[in-house]
């Protein structure tokens, strides 16, 4: 069509403007990645393979997948819980609680990680306690997985906090005065209302465990073999020149940031789908 | 279940929603709660409900307490102005909901849930629509599905919540005689909410109109519309005009006569008469204790002439039959005298006092 809306751009700005944008893309996403596969898989397929097979690398996979796997469950039931209380009831402080919930993406992770070694560390408030008590959480995988959750703490219940809203309270009290207990409200009506969302929010809370560094860093003390998650171990191959296996690392990173994101957007189309069907206007009504 | 509402108060904050409420509703009466927004009705309808606390008062099922009875204990049905149908279920399941989460000694088995959903389904004239979800039917589908799901548990009191609220016009005048029929098939108590006194006055046995969170007039709808009780009620349902002694002496006068009378207004003090639109005859010629005025506006609305007159800058509304209409030929700036057929006086409350001369 050669008809063009009176406040469209003229072609050549828009083709600028997208090449602009794919560009910059290209040059500081797309090189790196490729950048990571390249550098990994310089010294040939079979040297990648034994990077990977490598015991402690194969021990920073499994030491990440392990946090991750534990810290997400907690957040669904912090997420769910405090998306759930402000977003039905009203009380004293709630702002307070949603400010506080923000917290961990306003604190710098590094600052975050000096904050459990002042309160767990040897010379920390708990430290002599727990010394005491033979129970390591500083430079440990308990410190690792409190570090770990805090960080990750904010996404799923930032995500529920306005779906929630959005849908009201409606069908929870149409629910309770149908007779259901509030087990069978939540799991019947609320849990199904919520799923895309609550789903949302762990693939971002996941994608964030895996490769967090800075706090779990500070937490971790480096111990080969034992508190060195995938990040920490790209590092430290890397500060020994040793390019292959920290390439190597950096591509099971690289690889698993691209299923999240796929995931990601599956949950995305899903949850669009799903709003547009309830925001579809109604069909006329028809007389019977 | 007969439903006794006493001394019910309720605050959010500041604002006091509903202030010492005293209603008794028999048992297989459908009543209406009728007020504008604000007025503390949907606030009763919850309280009755069980989905929101009294601070004080209580109620009543069948003369037995249920003020602290949980909301899933209390067997009532509640339909909601936006359907609150669960989106993820078919509409089967959304009708089998109720019969689903009974305790297992409760629960029907699988067959009779299917019948007794599919019977309902049958009621509300939608079982080709069991296995779709909601987002696919139209308004009026969900609100009648909603009303399917409040009855699958046989509940002893229905409340409805502005229920044909958000619905067109034309929807919502079949809904409600639809409702009234149900309700007499059913024999239950029923309490709707509404800000409609069309629907309120065409539907209920009784109407209870509140306002401020009080209680002004309970009565049948012959009643209170054409024997308000209070200036808020005649203003409220349907179009008053309002005439001050002060400004329209003669008129008010005449009403004063009849108040007096009947005791109704304070000696001597400032009153002010009350008459509807249909209620005044316009004369061409002067009449005894006739108000002058001049026509303004003539519109032809349908099957009715509205008549738009002004005396000393006050608005007057008429309405007559297109037939009077004719008959009298009305142009603008016509000089006609106008002669109300039905007139009712109140001592003038403060807050009506400014407000001049039209209700309209």
């Amino acid at each position: 069509m050669s008809f063009r809306r009176a406040n469209a751009e003229p072609r050549w700005v828009r083709l600028l403007l997208t090449a602009v944008a794919l560009g910059f893309l290209a040059l500081f996403l797309g090189l790196p990645l490729l950048a990571v596969f390249v550098e990994a898989l310089a010294a040939g397929v079979p040297a990648y393979l034994a990077a990977l097979v490598e015991p402690e690398t194969r021990h920073a996979v499994l030491l990440s997948l392990l946090i991750a796997l534990i810290v997400l469950p907690f957040n669904v039931l912090f997420g769910v819980a405090a998306a759930w209380a402000i977003a039905r009831f009203d009380f004293k402080g709630k702002s307070l609680l949603i400010t506080l919930i923000d917290l961990p993406f306003a604190v710098s992770p590094v600052v975050a990680g000096m904050l459990f070694i002042l309160l767990f560390g040897a010379r920390g408030w708990f430290g002599p306690w727990l010394s005491e008590h033979d129970f390591r959480i500083i430079f440990a995988v308990p410190g690792m997985l409190i570090a770990t959750l805090f960080i990750t703490f904010p996404f799923v219940a930032r995500e529920l906090i306005p779906l929630m809203q959005t849908q009201g309270k409606d069908e929870e009290e149409a629910a309770v005065s149908l007779g259901a207990s509030g087990w069978q409200m939540f799991w019947r009506v609320t849990l199904p209302n919520i799923k895309w969302g609550l789903l949302y929010g762990v693939i971002l809370a996941n994608a964030r465990a895996l490769g967090e560094f800075g706090a779990v860093s500070v937490v971790s003390g480096h111990i080969r073999g034992e508190t060195n998650t995938l990040p920490l171990h790209v590092e430290i191959l890397y500060n020994e020149y040793n390019a292959v296996g920290a390439f190597a690392a950096a591509s099971v990173l690289a690889l698993l940031a691209l299923v999240t994101l796929v995931a990601k957007t599956i949950v995305e189309w899903r949850m669009h789908k799903e709003t547009q069907m309830l925001e579809a206007d109604l069909p006329p009504e028809k007389t019977q | 279940m007969s439903i006794s509402i006493q001394n019910i108060s309720k605050r959010f904050g500041s604002f006091v929603a509903l202030d010492g409420i005293n209603l008794d509703i028999p048992t297989g009466e459908l009543v209406a709660l009728l007020g504008p927004s604000g007025c503390g009705k949907t606030t009763l309808l919850r309280i009755i409900a069980g989905m929101e606390t009294a601070d004080a008062g209580e109620v009543l099922f069948s003369g037995r307490e249920a003020t602290h009875l949980h909301a899933r204990d209390r067997n009532v049905g509640f339909v909601f102005q936006h359907y609150a149908l669960f989106r993820h279920m078919t509409v089967f399941e959304n009708v089998a909901f109720g019969l689903r989460v009974k305790p297992r000694k409760e629960r029907p088995a699988e067959a009779e849930i299917k019948k007794r959903v599919m019977d309902l389904l049958g009621l509300v004239q939608l079982d080709w629509l069991a296995e779709r979800y909601p987002s696919q039917l139209s308004g009026g589908q969900r609100q009648r599905i909603a009303l399917a799901r409040a009855l699958a548990v046989e509940p002893k009191v229905l409340l409805l919540d502005e229920p044909f609220g958000a619905l067109d016009t034309k929807v919502r005048k079949e809904l409600r005689r639809w409702l009234r029929r149900l309700h007499d098939e059913m024999h239950i108590s029923s309490v709707f909410v509404t800000h409609d006194q069309e629907e309120a006055l065409e539907v209920a046995d009784r109407v209870v109109v509140m306002n401020h969170g009080r209680i002004e007039q309970i009565g049948s709808p012959d009643e209170v519309y054409s024997n308000p009780a209070s200036p808020f009620v005649y203003q409220f349902l349907g179009n008053v005009n309002v005439f001050h002694s002060r400004v329209h002496g003669a008129w008010a006068e005449v009403g004063r006569d009849e108040a007096a009378a009947g005791g109704e207004s304070g000696e001597g003090g400032e009153t002010l008469a009350f008459v509807r639109p249909h209620e005044i005859d316009i004369e061409r010629g002067p009449v005894a204790g006739g108000l002058e005025a001049e026509v303004q506006d003539v519109h032809p609305i349908g099957p009715v002439v509205r008549v738009e007159l002004a005396h000393a800058s006050e608005l007057i509304e008429v309405e007559l039959t297109r037939e009077r209409a004719d008959a009298l030929g009305l142009a603008k700036g016509q000089h006609v005298w106008l002669k109300p057929r039905q007139v009712k006086v109140f001592a003038a409350p403060e807050y009506l006092l400014e407000d001049g001369g039209s209700g309209i």
